[in-house]
């Protein structure tokens, strides 16, 4: 081969390397299309994102308030996932505490008792709206006109709201996230959903959700990167009153979901004792 | 076997804070039973919903014990940095946590350090 073949091959081999190794990086993939700093990072009280007349909700989102991690030895000790305040207590900052019907503050303070061993998500079951919102894990919105989809990545699951102008349902499935309908009041999203499963638990503590419960969420994007969902449950089968508590969540960029399927090995739940 | 001060350090803070820790499930976990282990990797296992360390350890009569250290999800350690390649079978490391309650050889790892001494999947 002549001289400059070997030339010509050795760049394209050099340069297949490099493009190979710094840009196929799918962990940092870099956010297409959203507002930043001159030095690159994520603009993050840049304007609300806007798309056909309304906001844009859509991205990975993550609860914003976080428990510190409680490890004494900052340096050594294991890193664990932060932990949202809202999982240890949906409620922790409602005035007065939740209006429990009485079987339901009884049943609270038995899960309590049991260490929340029964807890649906210590058994790997879905991560249930409104509760999703709060778990250590990412969420991402996918918003087109008729349709919003969240992803979740705790055992790879979704929920869909219908924004197409349909009618809640009169005789519900009884699902995991309820069933959403969806539409703008400028701007801000009202979701109203309906047909939960019976035993859903709202956070760590077992708060529950009922099968009667009809849950509205007040969702606005204040800037590019905040999310707040006005959340409230009128559930007469649990409490005595409707209730509602504030959630944020802040963005996430420039990487991606990760699959968190519970079930693949899982071993905590042989271990399990009462005292 | 002398144990090194930086784990004799982690042990006593650890003593001290533990009923403080929010992530480790009371059901399963004893927070008064600690353990503390040396000994060389057989696997990392890097699953959900806990990715968990297997160690073997040579007991004093000779006999080996494969230990089971349960970690948090992969997906938590990636997010601050970590990944799967960071630990592999053979190397040396010990290891501090909290013993299960119905297990002598199951336990959640609140402390890796390597052979040098250098913490693992570390905040």
């Amino acid at each position: 081969m002549k001289h400059y073949h070997y030339l010509l091959l050795l760049s394209i081999l050099f340069f297949s390397l490099c493009t190979g190794t710094a840009v196929a990086q799918w962990f940092d993939y870099p956010t297409p299309g959203i507002p930043r700093n001159a030095n690159g990072s994520a603009d993050l009280d840049a304007p609300t994102p806007r798309v056909g007349g309304t906001p844009n909700i859509g991205g990975i989102w993550v609860a914003a308030e976080l428990l510190k991690d409680q490890c004494p030895d900052r340096d050594n000790c294991i890193t664990q996932m932060d932990l949202p305040a809202d999982q240890r207590d949906v409620a922790r900052n409602l005035e007065g505490g939740l209006p429990y019907q009485p079987w339901a503050a009884k049943l609270v303070a038995e899960r309590a008792a049991r260490r929340s061993m029964d807890d649906p998500h210590a058994r790997c079951l879905p991560p249930n709206f409104p509760r999703a919102y709060y778990f250590p894990q990412y969420y991402k919105i996918v918003q087109t006109p008729d349709l919003i989809v969240i992803l979740h990545e705790f055992n790879a699951s979704y929920r869909q709201i219908f924004m197409d102008g349909r009618p809640l349902p009169e005789d519900p499935f009884p699902y995991w996230s309820g069933y959403s309908i969806g539409h703008w009041e400028g701007d801000t999203l009202v979701v109203e959903s309906l047909g939960y499963r019976d035993d859903l638990w709202l956070d760590m503590q077992g708060n529950p959700l009922t099968e009667e419960a009809r849950v509205t969420e007040r969702i606005s994007r204040p800037d590019f990167g905040s999310l707040q969902i006005e959340l409230t449950v009128d559930d007469p089968k649990a409490y005595t009153a409707p209730w509602t508590v504030l959630l944020q969540s802040n963005v996430v960029v420039d990487t991606e979901l990760i699959e968190e399927i519970c079930l693949e090995n899982e071993q905590d739940v042989q271990l399990f004792e009462v005292e | 076997m002398k144990e090194p001060i930086l784990i004799l350090l982690i042990k006593a803070v650890i003593l001290m804070a533990v009923p403080a820790w929010a992530h480790h499930s009371p059901a399963a976990f004893d927070p008064n039973i600690e353990v503390s282990i040396t000994g060389s990797v057989t696997e990392l296992a890097w699953t959900s919903p806990h990715a968990r360390l297997y160690v073997d350890v040579v007991q004093e009569d000779g006999s080996v014990v494969n230990w089971n250290f349960e970690l948090p999800s992969p997906v938590g350690l990636m997010r601050k940095g970590w990944r799967r390649k960071d630990l592999a079978p053979g190397d040396t490391v010990s290891v501090i946590g909290i013993r299960a309650k119905a297990h002598p050889s199951i336990a959640i790892a609140d402390a890796i350090l390597d052979a040098e001494g250098n913490p693992v999947f570390s905040n």
